[in-house]
């Protein structure tokens, strides 16, 4: 597999406070890559900055061999990397079909009535939903909106900020089994998790994040799943 | 020192108070359109004391402070929940109402056989304390300058202090400052009586100076010019405001550059400078570089 | 009694179908932007300035070109005041945007003044015949022109945002904008669009209020800014249709008020209500917050 994501040396910073402070990492095609952390340690960051809100400092962002570190989020979305926010913000006051067609703003072809169509197989609660003001789904309902709209823009690259957060246990593992098939009909899924156990289960490969650098790469089963748990709540006792 | 030149002086002076004013308010966190109702109640109170009642101008001057302090806190106990456009709507209405409320103003008293007072639209006439008292122009310019740079020593004093670090802290972020223990809402009212007072101050010299002041001079435009002075001034330092007055009455009005197309060239300069700093000539960082410089 | 209340009633709507037109444009571009563009009624002022300078020039031009270039020289100037004052400050200080919008304000309209230097200036009026009486009403066809044209522009508008794609882009920028940046939309592209648009929507009032009064006058950028900002407000901030009832309902204020207290009173009144409004803070009027 080759890397379809390439993240060199990475540093943002908010005003005088790096918050990334030279991460390197890589998401391999056809994977589910999962990026573990305490909270504070620059996950969203990463997020924000690969989708083109943040812009970095120095560094880079490579994918699918072309640089994106710089460029504004309508074009990276273009390019093919769609991302599904930390608390999902899904626009509320729009109905759930509404929501997904703003998805599809920068796409100009015909395909679009035909994906609404598809992604409402695939999540039928949100056809039974589809013209309920969005933001009066529940937090469930709004993750697997999020994640259609961002499906919307037919990315190939999925990122995902803590989809779990804030949802009842059922429906975490509802929402991973559609990262589970979203990875197996052919999107590369990078993921922040805090639940560090779900995400091992269906990642690939992890990393694990401390402080705004990268401290651990490998594939689940090389770190003691105990030691990974802590080190992504607590970070390393090494300072 | 020619009249003309000392009359500008004199504005820039009065302007100042006004344009501090408005920067209490923003350090405060509070965008206000509405300061130019104080500088009128203390230009009619200071006014009506001295021209009516006969009183020395330094009590008058006093009392219209005190009156510019309770107006302000008309105006801020009701709103002291909103934030952002909502305030300074508020404060835009409230200073309208007393725009109208000088307008409608009528109160005459004999005095020599000559009736002084407010008369509505028609204005008040007859301020003239500071002329009767002997006092020579140039007397009277530094006079009004000595009161600004008293306040601004005052100011500055308060800079350092832990109250100017409270009052930022208020401005960037009053939850955290709850959270620290202080009373928000009250230190808020107090800030804002004393933007009040200051602008008062301003207005009651204002009437002095001019002799003459009618309701139309506390119009919207004085108020969001004030906030302007005060805002590309630059926020970092008292002297920001005074600054940005210097910078319309002094350099454009004064230098006749820009004579008829003043305006347009104050608008587009402004506009222009908050593009490449959003807060102001002497913001926070420039400050602290000049700081760095000369210590 | 009845008669006057109606007449009253009636006027009142009339203006208040312009504040409305202006009161829209000053939401919209809220709404996207969460800032309040002081400029506007001076870019109106503008326009209408604009137009009457052409028609000096030209006396023969007809009331669509001169709307026409109402509307022009408005958008001209929106767009104009988006790249300085808006554009700049997006992710940044939103007193710094208004306070550039201001002195913009003040830009404006001395451009304004400068092309047209007197107290006065004449404009084409929009109907130069007697009003049509109707059981004891005078109904003037201004009024009717206005209330008309508002209400084909709220139909448009309403269509815009809610049945084509580029309305659903603007609605997800101001339901959220930071989502809608995720979603791939190109936000700085829609906040100019919409300054336009409102800029247009603008322009059209200014024209119906030149041309109802025959005449412009330099208070108008003032008047356009203070109406809007009002009838904005009175409507709950950053509501499209609360904009449009706000307007109305100012319009409705100021006739009844004015023939029972006169102008000052009415003005008062009008500050008065919108004061204790804003003190009570009802939930109606939080729609969106303002920075």
């Amino acid at each position: 597999m080759s890397a379809m994501l390439e993240v060199k040396d990475l540093v943002t910073a908010y005003g005088k406070i790096e918050a990334l402070k030279g991460v390197s990492l890589e998401v391999r095609e056809g994977s589910i890559t999962c990026l573990l952390g305490p909270n504070g340690a620059g996950k969203t960051t990463l997020m924000m900055t690969i989708a083109g809100i943040l812009k970095p400092r120095s560094g880079s962002i490579r994918f699918s061999g072309r640089e994106i570190s710089r460029q504004p989020p309508h074009a990276i979305v273009g390019a093919g990397v769609a991302l599904v926010p930390e608390n999902r913000l899904v626009f509320p006051g729009m109905s759930v079909l509404e929501n997904l067609r703003a998805g599809a703003y920068a796409r100009r072809d015909d395909g679009i009535e035909a994906d609404i169509e598809r992604l409402f197989e695939r999540f039928p609660r949100l056809r039974e939903r589809a013209g309920q003001d969005a933001g009066t789904l529940s937090g469930g309902e709004q993750q697997m909106l999020a994640v259609a709209r961002a499906l919307m823009s037919r990315p190939k690259l999925l990122l995902m900020d803590e989809p779990s957060l804030g949802l009842a246990p059922l429906v975490v593992d509802e929402i991973f089994r559609i990262i589970a098939d979203l990875h197996r009909d052919g999107t590369t899924i990078f993921l922040v998790e805090q639940n560090a156990h779900m995400a091992l289960r269906v990642a690939h490969h992890f990393y694990l994040i401390e402080q705004g650098r990268v401290t651990f790469s490998g594939d689940p089963g090389s770190l003691a799943e105990d030691e990974v748990i802590r080190r992504a709540y607590l970070g390393s006792s090494r300072r | 020192m020619d009249a003309y030149a000392l009359g500008l002086l004199t504005n820039v002076g009065l302007l100042g108070f006004l344009a501090l004013s408005a920067y209490v308010m923003l350090l405060a966190g509070e965008m206000s359109f509405g300061q130019q109702a104080f500088f009128g109640v203390g230009a009619y109170a200071g006014g009506m004391l001295t021209a009516m009642a006969g009183w020395p101008l330094p009590l008058a001057a006093v009392a219209a402070m005190a009156a510019g302090a309770l107006a302000a806190l008309a105006v801020a106990l009701p709103t002291l929940r909103l934030r952002g456009l909502y305030f300074a709507m508020a404060t835009l209405a409230a200073a309208e109402m007393a725009r109208i409320g000088f307008e409608l103003l009528q109160w005459q008293v004999d005095r020599d056989g000559e009736p002084v007072g407010p008369d509505g639209t028609q204005g008040f006439r007859g301020i003239r304390w500071v002329f009767e008292s002997g006092l020579a122009p140039e007397a009277w310019t530094a006079l009004v300058w000595s009161l600004l740079a008293a306040v601004l020593a005052l100011a500055a004093l308060a800079e350092r202090s832990r109250l100017g670090a409270t009052l930022r802290a208020v401005g960037e972020d009053p939850g955290l400052a709850a959270v620290l223990g202080l009373d928000v809402d009250r230190f808020k009212l107090g800030v804002i009586a004393a933007a009040g007072a200051l602008a008062a101050l301003g207005g009651v010299l204002f009437a002095h100076h001019n002799t003459y002041i009618e309701p139309r001079n506390f119009d919207i435009m004085l108020g969001v010019h004030s906030l302007a002075y005060a805002l590309i001034g630059g926020l970092g330092t008292a002297f920001g405001p005074l600054i940005g007055v210097v910078l319309d009455v002094g350099l454009l009005e004064g230098t006749r550059v820009f004579h008829g197309y003043r305006m347009v060239a104050f608008g587009g300069l402004v506009a222009l400078l908050l593009v490449l700093r959003p807060r102001g000539l002497l913001d926070e960082t420039a400050v602290r570089w000049i700081g760095r410089r000369f210590s | 009694m009845l008669a006057d209340l109606l007449q009253n009633t009636l006027d009142g709507l009339a203006a208040g179908a312009s504040y409305a037109l202006v009161a829209l444009g000053f939401t919209l571009i809220f709404g996207v932007l969460r800032r309040a563009n002081l400029s506007f009624g001076a870019a109106i002022m503008l326009g209408c300035y604009a137009a009457a300078a052409v028609s000096q020039q030209r006396p023969g031009l007809g009331l669509v070109a001169l709307a026409a270039i109402t509307v022009l020289v408005s958008v001209l100037a929106g767009a104009y005041v988006e790249r300085l004052c808006f554009a700049p400050h997006r992710r940044g200080s939103a007193v710094a945007a208004m306070v550039a919008s201001f002195a913009l304000w003040m830009h404006l309209e001395e451009i304004a003044v400068l092309l047209l230097p007197r107290h006065v200036v004449g404009f084409p009026p929009l109907y130069e015949g007697e009003p049509i009486v109707l059981a004891g009403l005078a109904i003037r066809v201004e009024s009717l022109v206005a209330l008309g044209t508002a209400g084909a522009i709220c139909a448009l508008l309403a269509g815009l945002l809610y049945r084509t794609r580029f309305g659903i882009s603007v609605r997800a920028v101001i339901a959220s904008p930071l989502a809608a940046e995720i979603a791939g939309i190109r936000t700085g592209r829609i906040f100019f669009l919409v300054f336009a648009l409102a800029s247009a929507i603008g322009g059209l009032a200014g024209f119906l209020v030149a041309a109802t009064d025959a005449q412009i006058t330099p208070m108008m950028g003032m008047w356009f800014t203070l109406k809007g900002l009002i009838a904005m407000m009175l409507g709950g901030l950053g509501s499209l249709p609360g904009a449009v009832m706000g307007a109305l309902a100012l319009g409705l204020i100021e006739a009844h008020s004015q023939w029972f207290l006169g102008p000052q009173l009415r003005d008062f009144l009008v500050y008065l209500l919108l004061f204790l409004l804003l003190a009570a803070a009802p939930k109606w009027m939080r729609t969106h917050s303002a920075s």
